[in-house]
């Protein structure tokens, strides 16, 4: 059994057929193939699949598909703009915010989720805000310091 | 694999209905964060999802003396909600301190609830604050206490086609605290956590006092005898008489019998001793920030 699944992806609708029982992970990586949301640990412990459903942060991995019907999902592939990168991107790059790169999405996406609703939050609040986000190489201290960079007015839109 | 249906109902009647005809077959899917790690690693293999984020239970109102909050509302809506802070503030606390930003967007009150496990955050806040949950079904609705919803480790008194609808907190006038111990700050389940509600009249005499223990039992426990010590002590300068001291003596007398009451066990996250020991120092800790002493 196959349901049809339609929501709008980094701006543009959407449809494609899934199981009752794929994740949103799944929907995105397997079937669209978009696959900035890593796979990390299928148990949302991680935070790798990160995105935004209608604006707020999620787990890809702990979502069940069908249930973001209709609603607006934002990845990594939707954060540049006119083939420039989101001032976040930017402030990774030049901060050496990532190492082996596998948690930077969902990093971008848990810092871009901060900003949107707390422009200018404390070191505490950034530190809260990527507490679900975890980082192998270890690499929270840039990780930090690119959002209080972007949050200071550095890097413009 | 057995094809799973899904459904979304957009009217609790219809979600009911579904619930009624598919009974125990029925898996019933809100934010989750407990469920899908289940199916992702073919724990649970569901047959029927019934899908019950489009019903309209994410609410959080004040009616009738109480603080009414939709089953399907997430943790950071309470977490974030002043009017919860005020009127409930172990439990904003507790929904501020369980899991990370992006679980608590999707994790809901009710799935928490339901999900049942021991270490539940919000499940001893809403004993500590003597809550309800409203349970619905085809054949009509019931009101249980949340210290008596839970029956063992994802376990509670839900039938098949039942839902939960809403948590009822009643409003009253004392100070409720939540306090919990996690292997790190963020982003872990609960070694122990502990919630207390404490009503002091003219601030002096205490007239109400509640004690819950999460992650130290097979259920989230109200230590009703922890609570009897507490019941008509007086703060040692008041002029009010009283049974006893609510001192710092009386506050670890209590927080030994809340644990003496309990009964953890060794896990992955911490020893049956280590959550004796650190157990009564939260209770303490909470009953005295909650009684306004100092230990």
């Amino acid at each position: 059994m196959k349901y049809v699944l339609s929501f709008n992806l980094n701006g543009l609708p959407v449809d494609t057929l899934v199981k009752a029982t794929d994740t949103l992970l799944d929907v995105l990586r397997e079937k669209l193939n978009v696959v900035s949301p890593k796979r990390g640990c299928d148990n949302g412990d991680c935070g790798a699949c990160t995105v935004l459903v209608n604006g707020e942060p999620v787990r890809a991995c702990l979502t069940i598909g069908l249930t973001v019907a209709g609603k607006n999902v934002q990845t990594v592939e939707g954060l540049q703009q006119d083939g420039k990168l989101h001032p976040l991107q930017r402030a990774f790059h030049e901060h050496y915010a990532a190492q082996c790169g596998f948690c930077t999405p969902g990093m971008l996406i848990a810092a871009k989720a901060l900003l949107d609703k707390n422009p200018k939050p404390t070191r505490e609040q950034i530190v809260e805000g990527i507490s679900g986000n975890l980082c192998r190489c270890g690499t929270y201290v840039e990780v930090v310091e690119a959002i209080q960079a972007v949050a200071a007015g550095k890097y413009k839109e | 694999m057995k094809d799973v249906l899904y459904f979304a109902p957009t009217e609790l009647t219809e979600a009911l209905k579904l619930l009624a005809q598919y009974g125990e077959k029925a898996t019933i899917l809100a934010g989750g964060t407990d469920l899908v790690p289940r199916i992702n690693y073919y724990e649970l293999k569901p047959e029927v999802l019934v899908y019950i984020g489009n019903l309209g239970l994410d609410y959080i109102e004040q009616s009738d003396g109480k603080l009414v909050i939709g089953a399907a509302t997430p943790t950071a809506k309470i977490a974030a909600s002043p009017l919860v802070a005020e009127k409930a503030a172990a439990l904003a606390e507790a929904a501020r301190l369980s899991a990370s930003p992006a679980i608590r967007t999707a994790g809901t009150i009710g799935g928490n609830l339901a999900n049942a496990s021991p270490a539940a955050d919000l499940a001893t806040p809403l004993i500590a604050l003597g809550a309800t949950v409203v349970l619905v079904s085809a054949k009509g609705e019931r009101e249980v206490a949340v210290e008596e919803f839970f029956k063992g480790p994802g376990e509670t008194v839900l039938q098949p086609g039942e839902l939960i609808k809403e948590v009822r907190v009643p409003i009253k006038k004392g100070k409720s605290v939540f306090l919990k111990l996690g292997r790190r700050k963020a982003m872990t389940l609960s070694v122990v956590n502990v919630a207390v509600y404490v009503e002091m009249e003219k601030g002096q005499r205490c007239v109400d006092a509640r004690v819950a223990l999460g992650a130290m039992a097979p259920v989230p426990l109200r230590c009703k005898k922890a609570e009897g010590v507490l019941q008509g002590c007086v703060l040692p300068m008041s002029a009010l008489e009283g049974a006893e001291f609510l001192d710092k003596a009386r506050i670890e007398k209590a927080a030994e019998l809340a644990i003496a009451e309990s009964s953890p066990i060794d896990d992955q996250r911490a020893t049956a001793w280590y959550r004796r020991k650190a157990g009564k120092v939260l209770v303490a800790r909470a009953l005295a920030a909650a009684a306004g002493v100092a230990i």
